[in-house]
């Protein structure tokens, strides 16, 4: 594999900077990193893999993450002609992404799990149709933007001694800027189903929100974690967004997958079919999840899911 | 002062009726067209604001290739709420990157005029999450994606919140913007009988890309594959009936697991 020579990085999240400057250097010659922040996270970044820094400096209360397009796009096209922008998938960096590909005509691949780089060109895999096929996209102008998945690629031990050439940076106010009038911590949760070596896991076919504690219930007998379809995290609200399985959700691989009143939807199958062993309960015999089923039971899970509880004994 | 507001509507192939072939390539030649289900909520999400501000107009706007005739869901379309819809369809539409999607739509905008935009965060075939933002850009106003609460619509002025991995975000927007609405901002209504027999008589307008002159530049993406990846082998043991010996055999199958 052939390597790009400026690879640049940038990510808003501190947990996912590692992993995109680890990527930047098995992709590239020259690792730059934006860092918004103060000498600490200069620090942080070089340690992580950055040759060089971009300082943003800090960052105004009132400001949002996409009011550093221009700046950004300014420093990478005066640098030079082309080069590879690598991002992590979150919220704030998919949007620099588009905004970049405006600015810098760069072509770009969101959701990517698979990057490589060919005779000086980048192409990237991704899921489309709900994850009912992969698609591959090579990026055929001189700027790529890269927006990677979780996971794609694994953070380099920390060196404290590396260091590198700092630049700062001046802001370039956007033309429309908006402004931030207030910011509530969400509440940090410590689900991580990527973990989990079994998860029962609930959809739609749970009428209420008291019913979950059935489904908790038959988890904590065999040991599994709580998982769900996207409708119970995101129209419910009944778990948190950690625990949905699927294209927009986690992708985890554990060895049993339960899944109680789940319909079986490409989006979510494409995830959940990672596991090893696939047990679903659903009432209705047409359900789409009996085809990816190892075993299937057509039946009321109300009357299912306390069964299997009590035959695995309450804990 | 009537208030115009764009919602970004794509139609997206119904995936359950997509046949994926023997080498692995998708047919959807025979899927049903549907509304992409992320823009059902920027529809609601327009008549969320239509009735904040008290004086708006809707206008759908979609781009694609013939299947923007398919007149059952143009009215489904319409009857969620828009006063009007605008297809800009084309033979060469069939498969545009969302950087030509958005070319083209900020090229219509320009046409029908704005103060707001909705779309949803990414669409149900593709996924991009890239043409609201790129829409944004072209056009140079202000844009978000993510969003999941509009407080209020003021002066020219939105104020919404946007959820970001660690913190909410509430901000102030000020219009013309384009805004990306994420799938929990609401729960789009079904429409009811008066809104269906209603949408029959809404104004439908068609562009093409030469009376807009949007000429199809050169994309800078290559799409070089889509196929659907080898399905795993399951065993396929089916338990029909959930009464006590029924549910005893799924035991027995849970217990050799779990061991
Ligand atoms: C772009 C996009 C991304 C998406 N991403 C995701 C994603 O990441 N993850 C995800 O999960 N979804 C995702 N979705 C949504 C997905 O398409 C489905 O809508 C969703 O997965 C359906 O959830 P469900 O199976 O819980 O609900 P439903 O489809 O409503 O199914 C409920 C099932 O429960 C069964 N049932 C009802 N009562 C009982 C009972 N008493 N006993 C037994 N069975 C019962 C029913 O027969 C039915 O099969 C996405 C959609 C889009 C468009
Ligand atoms: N062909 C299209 N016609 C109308 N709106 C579109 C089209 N493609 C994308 N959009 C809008 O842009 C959003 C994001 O699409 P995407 O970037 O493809 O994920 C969608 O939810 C729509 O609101």
């Amino acid at each position: 594999m052939s390597k790009i020579a400026n690879v640049w990085v940038f990510s808003d999240v501190e947990s996912r900077q590692a992993e995109v400057l680890a990527g930047a250097r098995e992709l590239g010659d020259t690792v730059s990193a934006f860092v918004i922040g103060t000498d600490g996270d200069v620090a942080k970044a070089y340690a992580q893999g950055a040759d060089k820094v971009y300082l943003l400096g800090a960052r105004e209360t009132s400001r949002i993450v996409e009011d550093y397009a221009d700046t950004m796009a300014k420093a990478i096209s005066e640098a030079a002609d082309s080069a590879l922008i690598l991002l992590p998938g979150t919220r704030c960096c998919k949007a620099l992404a588009s905004l970049l590909g405006v600015k810098l005509k760069a072509g770009v691949v969101t959701e990517a799990y698979d990057v490589t780089v060919e005779d000086g060109g980048v192409t990237g895999k991704r899921m489309v149709y709900g994850g009912l096929a992969h698609g591959q996209e090579k990026v055929a102008s001189p700027f790529a933007v890269m927006v990677v998945s979780g996971g794609v690629f694994a953070p380099e031990s920390e060196d404290a001694a590396r260091t590198g050439e700092t630049i700062n940076v001046e802001f370039v106010a956007p033309k429309a800027a908006i402004k931030c009038l207030e910011r509530q911590p969400k509440q940090a949760t410590q689900v991580d189903l990527g973990k989990a070596k079994r998860i029962v896991s609930i959809g739609r076919g749970i009428a209420k929100k008291e019913d979950i504690a059935m489904a908790e219930a038959l988890g904590a007998a065999i040991d599994a974690e709580l998982g769900c379809s996207r409708p119970i995290a995101e129209s419910e609200k009944w778990l948190e967004q950690e625990r949905y399985v699927g294209i927009s959700g986690v992708m985890p691989k554990p060895e049993l997958y339960l899944a109680l009143g789940i319909s079986g939807q490409i989006q979510h199958m494409v995830a959940a079919n990672s596991a090893q062993v696939i047990v679903a309960v659903n009432k209705d015999k047409n359900a789409p999840i009996f085809q990816y089923a190892d075993y299937g039971i057509v039946g009321d899970l109300y009357k299912i899911v306390p069964a299997l509880t009590a035959a695995f004994g309450e804990k | 002062m009537t208030m115009k507001i764009i919602v970004g509507c794509k139609l997206v192939p119904e995936e359950q009726d997509i046949v994926v072939q023997a080498d692995g390539s998708l047919d959807v030649s025979r899927a049903t067209p549907k509304i992409s289900p992320f823009d059902l909520n920027a529809i609601e999400a327009a008549v969320e604001v239509k009735g904040l501000v008290g004086e708006a107009h809707i206008t759908a706007l979609s781009v694609g290739d013939k299947t923007l005739e398919n007149s059952k869901a143009r009215k489904d379309i319409l009857s969620r709420g828009p006063d009007a819809m605008t297809a800009v369809m084309d033979d060469a539409y069939t498969h545009l990157l969302p950087e030509q999607t958005a070319e083209v739509m900020a090229t219509a905008a320009r046409e029908i005029g704005f103060d707001l935009i909705l779309c949803g965060d990414g669409s149900g075939d593709l996924l991009a999450q890239q043409v609201g933002t790129r829409l944004g850009a072209l056009l140079d106003v202000a844009t978000l994606s993510g969003v999941s609460k509009i407080v209020s619509a003021n002066n020219g002025k939105l104020v919404v919140e946007r959820a970001l991995e660690s913190e909410v975000e509430v901000l102030e927007v000020t219009l013309p913007a384009v805004i990306s609405v994420s799938a929990d901002i609401n729960t789009p209504a079904i429409p009811g009988m008066k809104a269906i027999l209603a949408a029959g008589k809404k104004p439908v307008g068609t562009m093409t890309p030469s009376a807009l002159g949007v000429a199809q530049g050169a994309a800078s993406v290559e799409l070089l594959e889509t196929k659907a990846p080898k399905q795993k082998e399951r065993l396929n043991v089916m338990i029909e009936g959930d009464g006590e010996d029924q549910i005893a055999e799924l035991v027995s199958h849970l217990r050799k697991i779990l061991n």
